[in-house]
């Protein structure tokens, strides 16, 4: 009865595994994302720098230094978080819970301002609504004739616009998925009680969505407060400071030891809404987990009011998606932003320099910075998609696999500690730690290696994520019944975990290259003229007046970004013949 | 030979599986029978090799496979058992053959006797006209069948079973059910098959062994678990219907059974006698061994009738002839038969 097995028993495995897997996982992430926020700590703390903690919190300098910039910071988390529910959740629900007209285009359309960058929706609306006040050029209403106010052309209120107007995808996402979740036969249940569709909402589906909300809050504020291109590109002008905002002038006027304190504090504000918003959540959880059998809740019917509601919705979704792509696009040809759509020229894509345009400042076809910051852009990535997947592979297979022990959680929460980070304090923190020489390793500040390092640790809790979902897929029982029929490693790996997992692979891979494509705030202080990148480019174009060519680069990227999605999208659908039913 | 030596399972302060031993000859069918979270299914996991055992060891045909003094196990590959999976863990990207077949290209068994060997146990599991299909294509007693030919077809000399039926519906269970015991006979192989259903243990095994909070509570043949429970656990877990346990108290000069003061003689002050639902009867008229229950429910079985009453926390089932004119929610009088069949102790063992 024993005949092939039988023959090759007798090779004793020595089972304490995972130990070293472990440490070499948790080595790495300590190295990644620990140590670089323990030597920013640090070095405000060398006796030369410590007096910045003084400066910022009680000096003669401390209001303008960090006091003002809270406020600020503050009143566009709070505003803008709770915009971004409102906004999300009135979205999620007509989408989820009604029968709103084209439900399906208010879904995808909902979650696209997401995939643009933030300083793509800030360049365009200084190209609507830029006034004369701080010279240069106009935008296109005031060219209209129309006299723009200043409060609408720049500072606080276009900047909680523009933040909401982003940020509220993300809130949508969450809510939506917690509504999808709500049984139908909750809502039936109520429905049989006799509740009309107002008590339902406010008596059920409120209340079992309230983890979603707290979490979509807490996220929008630790968005808001830390994003840095929209307060860069609107407040700056009229020296309206944020916390990242005072940053990255701190760091770059040579403050370093200043920025870095701004930095810290930055982290623990918005670490600590996140820890609050995950307060408040915890142990009502399980609400959110509510599973049942299929089957939609009956859509609640609104009437008289599905088309005045329908347009209600488009007005922001066009406002947030469409409006700002066309604006960039026609003002990368257009002379100057008073004229969006007239007497349109290529000179910004395909002109050679020439003196009486644009300074002479060739198209950007021709201009060699920027063509080698397209292609670091791309490299970098490639190069982070690649690593950072290993990474966030690794990790998840690791604590899947060895879930016990105290070695597991640590990797878990450090894998998710950069989402408490700002990504300019990220960036900040990696000068710190890898623009000095440590020890026999050379100083990496401007080359390529330091973005990718730091890119792959921000990332982390993105690659993480999509690690886990992968290993879900195929972990667990399918792949111990091939282990069980002793199959290596390797073979196991070819056989039946990439071929299951390679589309999860490739979107995740390929989320992740948009990601950091179209980051600002992470390079915006790794930035070297040696290694440009694409979006610090725009940026820098943008503070110098030439919002032509900043728009043109900020296409390049929306573009990029566009195609590696629908080629995400594409893989996924790739017909697989045990998928078809 | 199939032996377990006083296997210990723990995660962390949990202990999963205390202190277990059984040993089972070759051929034999054995199934370990708890309610869910009892530790069966780690136990399934390490005779697989899938679990290391922290102390303890397991022994297929004198050979130790698995010891946790030593924390050293055998490769699970290597053992010469197959495990079938409860979700059946067809690789969905594989057709029924390549499930089949793949393992055996892993052992490296040359491509003719392949293909021979997949032929012989698709037409024995009588599933040969779905191999080009993907298991999504197949229902779900189909995938269970093509999950046993994938684990079968490498000539395991241990089978290993993690309820298998559980998700199939009820005709098609007791159809796998003899499918399987089919098979069992077929192949010849030693088989551990994992369940809470005690029809499904009663029905296939020839050794079981009863588990409740990690522990073997019994370790016998079906028969002896019905007829010798050995402890209160087993009693009521075990047959259809479950026994009755009434607890019996010291009541001055008489002993309290179920509320009423009865003339037994127990083997101690405190503890609790156990009656077989055949024993009991229905009787009109209250007597001194009768006890009023509320009547909650009637059912037929077999040309006889199967009555439950209530009363406080004591829920009692008698088997009777005839079905009782009673409505539900009637008092009846459930009479008891002069003696116990048995009695146990408080903590549930038997003690006489």
């Amino acid at each position: 009865m024993a005949d092939i097995a039988m023959s090759r028993q007798g090779r004793r495995v020595f089972f304490k595994q995972g130990t070293v897997l472990k440490i070499v996982v948790l080595l790495l992430l300590i190295a990644l994302i620990v140590l670089p926020l323990i030597r920013t700590v640090l070095f405000t703390l060398r006796p030369d720098v410590i007096g910045a903690w003084g400066d910022v919190l009680s000096g003669r300098l401390s209001t303008n230094l960090f006091y003002k910039p809270l406020k600020n910071t503050m009143l566009i988390g709070l505003i803008v978080s709770t915009g971004c529910v409102l906004l999300g959740g009135f979205l999620a629900w007509l989408v989820v819970m009604t029968n709103v007209p084209y439900r399906r285009t208010i879904g995808v359309m909902a979650t696209l301002p997401f995939m643009i960058p933030s300083f793509a929706a800030a360049l365009a609306w200084g190209t609507l609504f830029r006034n004369d006040r701080v010279g240069g050029q106009i935008g296109w209403f005031q060219g209209l004739g129309f006299d723009v106010p200043d409060w609408l052309a720049w500072g606080m209120v276009p900047t909680l616009i523009v933040l909401t107007l982003h940020y509220f995808s993300l809130a949508f996402t969450i809510i939506a998925a917690a509504l999808a979740t709500v049984n139908s036969d909750l809502v039936e249940a109520a429905q049989i009680a006799g509740a009309n569709g107002r008590r339902i909402l406010m008596g059920i589906i409120l209340p079992v969505t309230t983890p979603a909300l707290v979490a979509a809050g807490s996220l929008c504020f630790a968005g808001a407060v830390s994003n840095f291109a929209t307060p860069a590109l609107l407040g700056l002008p009229v020296r309206m400071q944020t916390l990242s905002t005072r940053l990255f002038g701190m760091i770059e006027v040579g403050q370093v030891g200043r920025g870095y304190v701004i930095g810290i504090l930055l982290v623990i504000i918005s670490g600590l809404f996140l820890w609050a918003g995950n307060r408040v959540v915890s142990g009502r959880r399980s609400y959110a987990t509510i599973t049942g059998k299929g089957g939609r809740a009956k859509r609640f019917d609104l009437r008289g009011a599905r088309w005045p509601l329908f347009a209600f919705a488009m007005m922001f979704l066009l406002a947030s998606t469409v409006v700002p792509v066309i604006v960039l696009l026609a003002s990368s040809f257009a002379p100057s932003s008073a004229n969006l759509f007239s007497g349109w020229t290529a000179h910004y894509w395909i002109g050679a320099s020439n003196p009486s345009f644009a300074q002479g400042v060739p198209g950007i076809v021709h201009n060699a910075d920027i063509v080698r910051a397209l292609l670091v852009t791309l490299s970098l990535g490639l190069a982070v998609a690649f690593t950072g997947m290993i990474v966030g592979l690794l990790a998840s297979y690791t604590t899947a696999r060895y879930r016990e022990g105290w070695a597991s959680a640590a990797i878990t929460q450090i894998s998710f500690l950069p989402l408490l980070v700002p990504g300019i304090a990220f960036g900040a923190a990696y000068i710190a730690y890898l623009g000095a020489p440590i020890g026999p390793f050379p100083a990496l500040y401007g080359t390529f290696a330091l973005l990718v390092i730091a890119g792959t640790a921000y990332l982390l809790p993105f690659s993480v994520q999509t690690g886990r979902a992968v290993i879900q897929q195929v972990g667990g029982e399918l792949e111990e019944s091939a282990r069980l029929t002793g199959a290596g490693f390797l073979r196991r790996l070819g056989a039946i975990t990439v071929p299951l997992a390679i589309r999860g692979l490739a979107a995740g891979g390929i989320l992740i290259f948009v990601k950091i494509i179209r980051d600002l705030s992470l390079v915006v202080l790794l930035f070297t003229p040696t290694m440009p990148v694409l979006s610090v480019l725009a940026y820098r174009y943008a503070s110098e007046g030439f919002g032509q060519f900043a728009n043109a680069i900020t296409v390049v990227i929306l573009t990029i970004s566009i195609v590696a999605t629908l080629i995400a999208n594409r893989l996924q659908a790739k017909s697989q013949p045990w998928l078809k039913d | 030979m199939l032996d377990i030596k006083n296997l210990t399972k723990r995660f962390g302060d949990f202990t999963a599986v205390k202190d277990v031993s059984i040993s089972v000859p070759d051929g034999a069918f054995l199934v370990l029978l708890g309610p869910s979270g009892c530790g069966k299914t780690t136990l399934l996991r390490m005779l697989a090799g899938l679990e290391l055992p922290s102390a303890g060891q397991i022994i297929f045909d004198e050979q130790v496979v698995s010891d946790g003094d030593q924390s050293w196990s055998v490769d699970p590959a290597k053992r010469n058992s197959g495990l079938v999976f409860q979700s059946y863990a067809l690789w969905p990207h594989m057709s029924v053959r390549g499930n089949v077949e793949w393992p055996l290209k892993v052992a490296k068994m040359p491509a003719s006797d392949r293909q021979a060997r997949v032929d012989e146990v698709l037409r024995l599991l009588d599933i040969h006209a779905l191999a080009d299909r993907y298991p999504n294509e197949i229902s779900g007693g189909q995938q269970q069948r093509v999950a046993i030919a994938r684990t079968i077809a490498p000539k395991p000399s241990v089978l290993l079973f993690d309820e298998p039926l559980s998700n199939l519906d009820a005709k098609l269970r007791v159809e796998m059910r003899t499918e399987l015991m089919r098979l069992h006979r077929a192949t010849g192989a030693t088989t551990v098959y994992v369940t809470h259903d005690q029809i499904e243990a009663m029905t296939m095994a020839s050794h079981v062994a009863v588990m409740n909070e990690g522990r073997v509570q019994q370790f016998g043949s079906p028969a002896d678990l019905i007829d010798q429970p050995q402890t209160a656990f087993v009693a009521t877990f075990v047959g259809t219907p479950p026994n009755n346990i009434i607890p019996v108290a010291k009541n001055g000069s008489g002993y309290k059974v179920g509320g009423r003061n009865m003339a037994l003689s127990p083997p101690a002050d405190e503890c609790l006698a156990m009656y077989r639902a055949e024993a009991m009867q229905i009787t009109d008229q209250p007597n001194e061994r009768t006890l009023p229950m509320e009547l909650v429910e009637v059912s037929a079985i077999a040309g006889r009738t199967m009555v439950t009453g209530l009363s406080k926390d004591l829920r009692l089932t008698a088997i009777v002839d005839r079905a009782d004119s009673a409505q539900i929610g009637d008092t009846v009088q459930f009479e008891l038969p002069a003696e116990p069949q048995c009695w146990f102790a408080l903590d549930g063992e038997r003690i006489g």
